[in-house]
C-alpha cells in the first residue's frame, strides 16, 4: 500500500499559501493576498465618481477627454465584465463556445424596453421579465443544440446563426421599430423607477453592482456541485457522464443562466443608452466582445472575465484616443465625450472607422495586442498569472532548498 | 435475482456484428472476469451495458430494473459505473478536485462529498498526489485518478476497462492490492483485462468474448483448460501443430518404448 498521509489535520498552511489541498477552498480564489487586492480596487472603484470631476483626475486625463468620459469608460468596463461573466457561465465552465450572446443580450433590452413603452412597466421589473424570456431562449437553444449532441464549432454555428435571425427578425418586425429601432421616451424628471438619470453615476454605480452580483453568483456556482459538474463537462463530456454527471441538463442549465444574465446586461443597456436598434446590438461584433473579455482574462475562472474586461475597454479607447483624427474631421475624443447615446456613438464609431478614422492603426493595434495575449497566454490572463506565480515559487524553493 | 444481467445482448455497426447475443450475469460480491483477443468485442459490450451504446436487441437488468436507453448519468446514480480504457482524467483539474465530481454523485453538499473524495483517494493510495493536475499524473497515476473518480461515485457494480494496461508489473502488484480493497468496501466488479496473472488472480468467473459471441463462461481453472478458449487466442492453426506434435511425440515415446523392449534389459537409458 502506498504510504498515505496521516489522516489527522493536516500540517496548518501558512497564511497566502496556495490553496488546493484537500478541504481547502477551490483554487479559484488563489490567495488572500489577491483578494485584498480585489477590495481595494473595489474601494477605488467605490470612490472614482465622487473624484471624477476634480482636477487632479482632469490633468491626467488624456486631452479632450472629461471626468464624465472616464466614468463613461467604466460604465463601459461594468456592464462588459458582467456580460463576459454571463457569457463566462456557457462559455468558459460549460466550455460551449457560444458566439452568439449578442441575440440574449438584444432581445432582453428590446423584452424591458417593450414592456416599459406599452405596458408602462418599469425596467427594474422589465429586467426581471428579460431575464426570464432570454432564459427561455437560452434552454430552447440548448434543448435543440444539446438533445442532437452538437459540439464544439457545431453549437457555435448555431448561436452564430440564432443571433442572425434574432437580428433580421427585429430588423423587419414592425411592432418593435423595425430598422429604426426604438427611441426611449424622454423623461424630463425621471425617478428611480423609470431607471432613467441624468448624470453618469447612477449608471456607473448600477453597472459596478450589476458587475459585482455576476462576480458573487459565478464564485458560488464555481464552488457548487454545478460548477463542478460544468468544468467536468468542459474537460470531458464521457467521463462527466460516466461518473454521474447528466451532462445534456446541465450544459441546457448553464445557458439558461448565462442567457438570463446576458438579458439583464441588455435591459441595462437599453436604459443607459435610451435607444435600442438592431443593427448596432445584434451584430458578431457584440458577440464577440462580449466573449473576449473572458477569454482574455481567463474563461472558466470566476475573475477571469472581469479582468479582461478591465484590460480590453481601457485599451480598445486608448488606441482609439491616441490614434483619433483620421480623415474624417471628426475627432474621436469629441465623439467621445459628446452627448451621444453610447449606441449612436457606436454608429458614430462606426462611420469613423469606415470613413479610415485613426487610418485603421487603432484596430490594427487593437488586434495585435489580442493575437499576443492569445498567443502568449494561451488560458487567459489569470490562468498565466498564477502559473507564473508557481514557478516562482519553485524557483525560490530550488534556492531556498 | 442477480445483481446484474445482460441478456441476448447484440450491435451491429452497418455489416459487422460487434457484439452478438451475449448472455451475462454478475451476482453481488463477485469479480466477473472479461477476456478476449484483440477486437473481441470487449469495449463495445462494456459501452453496450454501461448506456453509451444502445444495443440493438437484447436487455440490460441492473438490480431487476431494465436500463437499455438510459443516460450513463443516470445509470451511474443507480450505482453502475464505468472507467475507460483510455483514461479520461479531467486534465486541468487537481486529483481531488477529479474525484470530488464522482463524489458529487451521491452528496450535494460540497463538503460531505469532499469528505467521501478524500477517503477515496487515501484508499486508492494517491494521497501524494492529490494536489497534482489529471493531466501531470503517469500513466499509473491516471489509472488510479480513473478508478477513484468511479469509486467515489459509490457505486454497487464497478465495470473496469483495462485498469492495468500500461503499468509497471509493481503498479500491477499495487492496483492488484487496491482492487482487493475495493471488493473487501462491498463493490462488485467487472473487470475487462489483458494481463492474464490478473485475471486469474483476482476473478471468481471469467466470461470469454470472441468475435462478439461468449464463447465460454467459468471458473479461472475452467477457462485455463478449455480447448475453446486456447483456439480464440492462439488459433486453429497453433492447435492443429501441437496436436500434430503431440502426435509425433506419442509415436517417438512408442517406438522408444518397443526398441527398450527389444533390448531386454529394461533398464533406462543413460
Amino acid at each position: 500500500m502506498a504510504p498515505s498521509p496521516s489522516p489527522g489535520p493536516s500540517p496548518a498552511p501558512s497564511p497566502g499559501a496556495s490553496s488546493g489541498t484537500l478541504g481547502a477552498p477551490p483554487r479559484f480564489f488563489a490567495a488572500s493576498r489577491a483578494r485584498i487586492f480585489y477590495l481595494v480596487v473595489l474601494a477605488l472603484l467605490l470612490l472614482l465618481p465622487l473624484v471624477s470631476e476634480s482636477a487632479a483626475v482632469e490633468a491626467v486625463m488624456p486631452v479632450g477627454l472629461t471626468g464624465s468620459a472616464l466614468l463613461h469608460v467604466f460604465v463601459l468596463i461594468f456592464f462588459f465584465a458582467f456580460m463576459s461573466q454571463a457569457w463566462n457561465i456557457i462559455g468558459g465552465f460549460a466550455g460551449q463556445l457560444s458566439i452568439g450572446h449578442a441575440a440574449f443580450f438584444g432581445i432582453g433590452a428590446y423584452v424591458s424596453t417593450i414592456c416599459y413603452v406599452h405596458l408602462g412597466l418599469s425596467p427594474w421589473i422589465g429586467m426581471l421579465v428579460a431575464a426570464a424570456v432570454t432564459s427561455v431562449f437560452g434552454a430552447g437553444l440548448g434543448l435543440v443544440s444539446f438533445h442532437y449532441g452538437l459540439k464544439g464549432p457545431f453549437f457555435a454555428l448555431v448561436t452564430v446563426a440564432f443571433a442572425e435571425i434574432t437580428r433580421l427578425v427585429l430588423l423587419h418586425w414592425e411592432f418593435v421599430g423595425a430598422a429604426n429601432g426604438i427611441l426611449l421616451p424622454f423623461e424630463p424628471d425621471p425617478t428611480f423607477w423609470q431607471f432613467q438619470f441624468k448624470g453618469k453615476e447612477p449608471y456607473y454605480y448600477i453597472a459596478l453592482v450589476m458587475m459585482l452580483c455576476s462576480i458573487a453568483l459565478v464564485a458560488w456556482i464555481a464552488r457548487s456541485r454545478f460548477g463542478y459538474y460544468l468544468h467536468a463537462i468542459r474537460q470531458d463530456e464521457d467521463a462527466a457522464e460516466a461518473v454521474g454527471v447528466p451532462t445534456k441538463r446541465c450544459k441546457i442549465q448553464a445557458i439558461a443562466l448565462s442567457a438570463a444574465l446576458a438579458g439583464m446586461g441588455g435591459t441595462f443597456y437599453a436604459q443607459y443608452t435610451q435607444y435600442i436598434v438592431p443593427d448596432d446590438m445584434v451584430v458578431g461584433r457584440v458577440s464577440v466582445e462580449i466573449l473576449l473579455g473572458a477569454v482574455i482574462g481567463g474563461a472558466g475562472t470566476v475573475m477571469g472575465p472581469i479582468i479582461g474586461a478591465f484590460i480590453l475597454i481601457p485599451v480598445g479607447e486608448a488606441t482609439r484616443v491616441i490614434f483619433e483624427g483620421g480623415g474624417t474631421g471628426v475627432s474621436l475624443s469629441t465623439l467621445i465625450s459628446s452627448d451621444l447615446g453610447f449606441g449612436e456613438k457606436f454608429v458614430a464609431y462606426l462611420d469613423y472607422l469606415a470613413s479610415g478614422g485613426g487610418g485603421g492603426l487603432a484596430v490594427i493595434l487593437y488586434g495585435v495586442l489580442l493575437m499576443a495575449v492569445v498567443l502568449g497566454m494561451p488560458g487567459g490572463v489569470l490562468p498565466w498569472l498564477s502559473g507564473l506565480r508557481q514557478r516562482l515559487r519553485r524557483r525560490a524553493d530550488q534556492a531556498g532548498g | 435475482m442477480s445483481l446484474f444481467e445482460a441478456s441476448g445482448v447484440t450491435k451491429r455497426f452497418g455489416g459487422l456484428t460487434a457484439v452478438n447475443g451475449v448472455d451475462f450475469r454478475v451476482e453481488t460480491g463477485e469479480i466477473v472476469g472479461l477476456i478476449g483477443p484483440n477486437g473481441a468485442g470487449k469495449t463495445t459490450f462494456f459501452n453496450l451495458i454501461s448506456g453509451f451504446l444502445k444495443p440493438d436487441e437484447g436487455d440490460v437488468v441492473f438490480e431487476g430494473a431494465s436500463i437499455v436507453g438510459q443516460k450513463p448519468s443516470d445509470i451511474c446514480k443507480r450505482g453502475m459505473t464505468r472507467t475507460f480504457q483510455i483514461v479520461k482524467p479531467f486534465a486541468e483539474m487537481t486529483v481531488t478536485d477529479n474525484v470530488l465530481v464522482g463524489a458529487f454523485n451521491h452528496h450535494r453538499d460540497a463538503g460531505s462529498a469532499r469528505k467521501r473524495a478524500r477517503a477515496v483517494i487515501e484508499l486508492v493510495g494517491l494521497g501524494p498526489q492529490a494536489d497534482k493536475l489529471g493531466g501531470e499524473l503517469t500513466v499509473g497515476g491516471r489509472k488510479r485518478v480513473e478508478l477513484a473518480k468511479a469509486l467515489a461515485t459509490e457505486p454497487k457494480l464497478m465495470l473496469l476497462d483495462e485498469v492495468m494496461a500500461g503499468l509497471t508489473p509493481s503498479e500491477v502488484a499495487g492496483m492488484i492490492e487496491v482492487l482487493g480493497r475495493v471488493r473487501e468496501a462491498g463493490v462488485t466488479m467487472v473487470i475487462v483485462e489483458h494481463v492474464m496473472q490478473v485475471i486469474m488472480n483476482l476473478s471468481d468467473r471469467i466470461y470469454v468474448l470472441h468475435h462478439g459471441e461468449a464463447i465460454a463462461e467459468g471458473r479461472p481453472q475452467e477457462i485455463l483448460n478449455n480447448p475453446e478458449v486456447t483456439k480464440a487466442y492462439l488459433g486453429d492453426s497453433f492447435l492443429a501443430d501441437q496436436e500434430a506434435a503431440d502426435a509425433d511425440k506419442a509415436a517417438w515415446r512408442e517406438s522408444q518404448a518397443a526398441r527398450d523392449e527389444g533390448d531386454g534389459s529394461g533398464a533406462p537409458r543413460p
